[in-house]
């Protein structure tokens, strides 16, 4: 039965990849060694480099120093196709530095807090006697657009931001309150009920009540220079100006620190928490970024709530590049070889045939998503065929194998795969987190080998950490994050993490995983990465086709 | 009763080989030079004196110490060397060993040693004269074939990716060739700095004694649980899942 769910995604990236005439499976090759010549974008590297070189004084990029003389492309230098997408591009156009678009990405989550408009409201109606109506909430959102990319609101003589460099930074209201939504002009309101499947709206206003929030995104080039924990600083203070300016109020009087503390500290919703001394980063850093919030940042939940697989995909592939690449690849470590990890995940359709392949599987068997019970003997199946089918694809196409840069990538592929499958059929994210871990285990007695140092500590020790629920053992996978304990130091599982969060809430049909706030946060049309489409966003940045924001040449001379 | 390990369940071949590798009853296929092992390994010219960390340990005066008078040293660590290593990559393509294998035959049979486990290659580290042993011992013996499996220090990538088309692993520094007799000669040594001079290993196995010696399991050989559509669970995966569940259940503790 289960050769039927056999899709073998993959076979169309190697095609395109190797040549349509290929022969995928054979288990020998010519290796012509090349060298970094064969490949284009090598070639533009060593030509930059050259040319910089004079004027840099000090000698620059030359792969001929490679391993004393043995430069890259001693085997084929392939390029990637980015999963779904028809984007193909080289492995050097998925590194951070040289993709825009994946920058982008973790600019938006970086520059953005969530602020809460009820407690500010309160201070105003009830300690100041001010009145608060949909038009005064208009009046003070069109102040708040002027000055929160860094503009004057009620001060002489004041410097301000050129508008060319700070056109990213906007302000939109959201609200569970129906009437007042209605109410608010429509460029300044994420629209609950049009961005979002009927279901999924209520489910949102359901948890919401009927609070009002603000959904802010600094300038970019502000979060860049400065850091996240800057978001929530530099938000305040033009919050705290414009309420003195659409309100009226005395800019001295203290009833402005009630509003700039309910807009830095007691109402605020930062995107991650602090991380402790030993990690020294502020809030809205990539490390205190719980996978629950990681999951509801991407809204491919809700542009297609009809394919819970290809919700979890784009979850893993966000996760992986914030993640492995940046989190671990430079925050916490460095260099380049962080990208190979994460790259596996979002590329060549291959984690997509795994986990369609599972997911198939367990709609055969279950029922359907969300269909089966929740206990070990049900993970025990999904996460066993799934790994045993994605190790077979492996043996079958040789050129798959060598697609990925080594068994941390496999391993991971594979257990993702498994926890998708069995987090969709479940309907639990612990159940997924189950899957994953047999998933380790079965493909390290196969293979004889697994990940990075046999990933032995996370992942082979990792079921006994599944279900407990005490305070540094274990959490709902949720509320966990890049700095859980046993998750600190582990490239290649921390978006999957986040990706079979996402499965979970995703098969039962839940409008978000853990908070609705930051699901309609991101829903914010004006935001500019593509958070509906994770992987069609990288391959626009590995294309040269996505403009960031954040650019400095307006005020620089021409090169 | 004497008490005879186990050591793994399974009755295929692969099952067989494991435990095999694990209890060090390997058959020994050829034996290359203490000299040009040492060679390969690079870490010392052959016949130089062991560089040492410390005197050795009968000049020390060591205090009174029950661990110290019921282990006893290894002959490296008696004698100070330094600690040094060994690095093997293992072709997926049915090379004998496997990373896991190298590191439980490591950690079962050798004294002071220290295996680490990776996907694509597996190090052991020890006391120098000691390393020395343990590497003449898995590169003699059916651990190791000498055309998929090869000793590399740094730049390892090559255990995933397809054959050479005479059947050896790639490697990109080419530490290893085959030479026109049909014999690997190693031209560099484990981190690929030249060799004086090239150093015969011998022939590789055939494709059929390197399948009947392997211990991967494999769809398209022996398989782990059969294939897709056709599951035949292994012993080894029946016990595997035991251990998962107690894992899991252990760790929610639901008293």
């Amino acid at each position: 039965m289960a050769k039927l769910h056999t899709k073998k995604l993959f076979v169309k990236a190697l095609n395109k990849k190797f040549g349509k005439d290929f022969d995928l499976a054979s288990q020998k090759t010519e290796y012509k060694r090349l060298g970094p010549e064969q490949n284009a974008r090598k070639r533009e590297f060593m030509e930059a480099a050259k040319k910089l070189e004079g004027k840099r004084g000090i000698s620059f990029y030359n792969p001929y120093v490679h391993c004393g003389g043995v430069p890259l492309g001693q085997r084929q230098l392939v390029p990637y196709k980015l999963s779904t997408t028809e984007y193909i591009v080289e492995g050097d156009d998925l590194h951070f530095v040289n993709n825009p678009a994946m920058q982008q990405m973790w600019d938006d989550i970086r520059r953005t807090v969530v602020v809460g408009l009820d407690m500010a409201h309160e201070v105003l109606e009830k300690r100041l006697g001010k009145e608060v109506t949909p038009e005064t909430i208009n009046n003070y959102l069109e102040i708040l657009n002027h000055a929160m990319p860094g503009a004057a609101v009620v001060q002489e003589h004041m410097v301000e931001t050129h508008p060319g460099l700070v056109d990213d930074c906007n302000v939109r209201m959201f609200t569970g309150d129906d009437d007042l939504a209605d109410e608010i002009d429509d460029q300044y309101l994420i629209d609950i009920n049009k961005l979002f499947p009927a279901d999924q709206a209520e489910q949102i206003k359901a948890a919401m009540g009927k609070t009002s929030w603000q959904a802010i995104h600094i300038p970019t080039i502000v979060s860049r220079t400065c850091d996240g924990g800057t978001a929530s600083r530099w938000s305040a203070m033009q919050l705290s100006m414009t309420f003195i300016d659409a309100y009226n109020m005395c800019a001295g009087e203290a009833a402005v620190a009630d509003l700039a503390y309910a807009a830095k500290h007691a109402a605020v919703i930062q995107m991650s928490e602090m991380l402790p001394a030993r990690r020294a980063r502020g809030p809205n850093n990539p490390g205190g970024l719980s996978f629950g919030f990681m999951a509801d940042m991407v809204q491919t939940s809700r542009t297609k709530p009809w394919d819970p697989t290809q919700v979890s995909l784009n979850v893993v592939a966000a996760g992986t590049m914030l993640y492995d690449q940046i989190w671990l690849g430079s925050y916490m470590s460095g260099g380049v070889g962080f990208t190979q990890y994460a790259t596996a995940a979002y590329t060549n359709d291959v984690l997509d045939d795994f986990s369609y392949y599972s997911c198939d599987y367990m709609m055969d068997k279950y029922g359907g998503f969300a269909k089966a019970p929740m206990n070990l003997d049900v993970v025990r199946d999904i996460a066993t065929e799934t790994t045993l089918y994605a190790l077979e694809q492996y043996e079958e196409f040789p050129t798959l194998l060598e697609d990925h840069f080594g068994g941390s990538q496999r391993a991971g592929v594979v257990a993702a795969a498994s926890g998708i499958g069995s987090a969709c059929a479940t309907g639990n994210s612990q159940g997924g987190l189950a899957g994953w871990y047999l998933s380790m285990c079965v493909h390290k007695e196969s293979h004889g080998r697994l990940g990075f140092f046999g990933y032995d500590l996370q992942d082979q020790c990792g079921p006994t950490n599944v279900f407990s629920y005490q305070s540094d053992e274990g959490s709902p996978l949720e509320i966990r994050g890049a700095n859980y304990p046993n998750y600190a130091m582990n490239v290649g599982h921390q978006g999957e993490y986040a990706g079979i969060t996402s499965a979970a809430h995703a098969a039962r049909g839940d409008a978000y995983s853990i908070n609705p706030l930051i699901k309609v946060t991101f829903a914010n049309p004006a935001l500019l990465f593509t958070w509906d489409d994770i992987r069609k966003g990288y391959g626009m940045g590995g294309a040269r086709e996505f403009r960031a924001a954040g650019d400095r040449s307006l005020v620089m001379p021409a090169v | 009763m004497a008490y005879t390990p186990q050591y793994y369940p399974g009755n295929t071949s692969v099952g067989i080989n494991r435990r095999k590798h694990m209890s060090g009853n390997l058959e020994k296929l050829r034996d290359i030079p203490e000299a040009d092992i040492v060679s390969i390994m690079g870490h010392r010219a052959p016949g130089a004196d062991y560089p040492s960390t410390h005197p050795p340990l009968k000049e020390m005066g060591e205090p009174d110490c029950p661990v110290r008078q019921l282990v006893e040293p290894t002959p490296g660590a008696a004698a100070g060397d330094r600690i040094r290593y060994s690095q093997f990559a293992d072709s997926m393509y049915f090379a004998p060993s496997i990373p896991y294998w190298r590191s439980y035959w490591g950690a079962i049979n050798c004294r002071g040693c220290d295996p680490g486990t990776l996907s694509g290659r597996q190090i052991i580290e020890a006391r120098e004269r000691d390393i020395e042993a343990y590497t003449k011992t898995q590169m003699d013996s059916e651990m190791t074939d000498v055309a998929l499996c090869s000793m590399r220090g740094c730049t390892v990538h090559g255990h995933s990716l397809r054959l050479e088309e005479n059947g050896m692993m790639f490697d990109m520094l080419a530490r290893s060739e085959m030479g026109a007799d049909g014999n690997i000669y190693y031209a560099k040594d484990q981190v690929g700095i030249p060799l004086d001079k090239k150093i015969n290993v011998g022939k590789p196995m055939s494709e059929a004694e390197a399948k009947k010696r392997t211990t991967i399991f494999r769809a398209d050989a022996v398989p782990f649980s059969g294939t897709v559509g056709a599951r035949k669970p292994d012993e080894a995966l029946e016990a595997l899942h035991h251990m998962w569940e107690r894992r899991s259940l252990w760790g929610y503790r639901p008293e």
